[in-house]
């Protein structure tokens, strides 16, 4: 189970995530992100203090919105990882092509 | 469209001769077998955490040897990480590999050629008759890695694959793999199974290294 929230903070959509995000769920992240950058907002933070799990579908899917962000001149960050989904962020290596903040705070002023 | 058990094969052949690059057989199964898991999980039907390979889907993809594979793991019991698969599913790499290359042949990309040598033995070569796909599977690699840009998890999953058998070097020089290395580096973690795959191959390595230098003392 997952449930997405939205919400728009100045230039950035944060979108808070709450429950796993793996290959059941990751679609729906996927076009959240898609539907959010289509309309012209190409700065997006993901939100993962509520966020339990991810798996590589889950990885995959930061992936593609950091690229579509990044291709629509934005650019996608990620705050507040709990710790096993920190270790799995950080084991592949993710951290090095998507910045990660320890909190929402501290990513929407690197943002601004 | 091309799976990755395709487009990792094409860049495996040397394209005038039809011959394959040299590979160790060991190596060649498990980057096929990885081959094959990225392209359930990019079809949605798997999915992989660092202690487990979850089945989410048994709907067939509609490639032969991929749903007899996929068929067989949702019919396992066992629960079992994405290194035991790669080791399972590269013991079926020369059915996998040999049903790829003939739906190259059949779409026209390659053609088979039988010869013989010493009169009696046979050999198959696959020389390439349309090089655009091998090319424009080049040209996804070569974008991601001399660039900083964020790379496409199609493009990260096929690098995996052609560096974890050392063929990235058939695509760039020495000299240019040496100065991109950390960026491939980077890359490569960046997909599970591809970072299995070489974990599995390097294991192999260490293992023969260990063997040769026991022999010679």
């Amino acid at each position: 189970m997952m449930n997405i929230g939205e919400e728009k903070m100045d230039s950035v959509v944060v979108i808070s995530i709450e429950g796993r995000v793996d290959g059941l769920t990751a679609p729906e992240l996927e076009n959240r992100i898609s539907e959010i950058v289509d309309r012209g907002d190409a700065n997006v933070l993901l939100d993962c203090a509520e966020m339990t799990y991810v798996s590589s579908a889950g990885l995959r899917i930061f992936l593609t919105g950091a690229r579509k962000c990044q291709q629509s001149g934005g650019k996608l960050t990620i705050c507040s990882l709990q710790p096993d989904c920190k270790s799995v962020v950080e084991t592949s290596g993710f951290h090095t092509v998507i910045d990660c903040h320890d909190s929402r705070e501290a990513a929407l002023a690197a943002a601004s | 469209m091309l799976t990755f058990v395709d487009e990792i094969l094409l860049l495996m052949l040397d394209d005038e001769k039809g011959s394959f690059l040299p590979i160790r057989e060991s190596t060649m199964g498990y980057v096929l077998a990885g081959a094959v898991l990225m392209d359930l999980a990019f079809a949605n039907r798997i999915d992989t955490d660092p202690s487990q390979l979850m089945i989410l889907d048994k709907t067939p993809i509609g490639h032969p040897t991929h749903d007899r594979i996929l068929e067989n793991m949702a019919a396992s019991d066992e629960t079992r990480d994405t290194k035991a698969w790669i080791e399972t599913i590269s013991r079926e790499a020369t059915e996998i590999r040999e049903q790829a290359l003939s739906g190259l042949v059949d779409i026209g990309i390659l053609e088979s050629q039988e010869e013989k040598f010493l009169w009696v033995f046979r050999a198959r070569r696959y020389p390439t008759i349309d090089g655009r796909a091998e090319r424009e599977v080049k040209l996804r690699i070569t974008g991601v890695l001399l660039s900083d840009e964020t790379p496409d998890p199609k493009d990260v999953a096929i690098i995996c694959l052609a560096d974890a058998c050392n063929i990235l070097r058939d695509v760039f020089s020495d000299r240019e793999i040496n100065r991109i290395r950390p960026r491939i580096d980077q890359i490569r973690k960046l997909d599970l199974i591809g970072r299995e795959v070489s974990g599995a191959i390097q294991e192999i390595e260490q293992a023969i290294m260990a063997a040769m230098t026991h022999a010679h003392h």
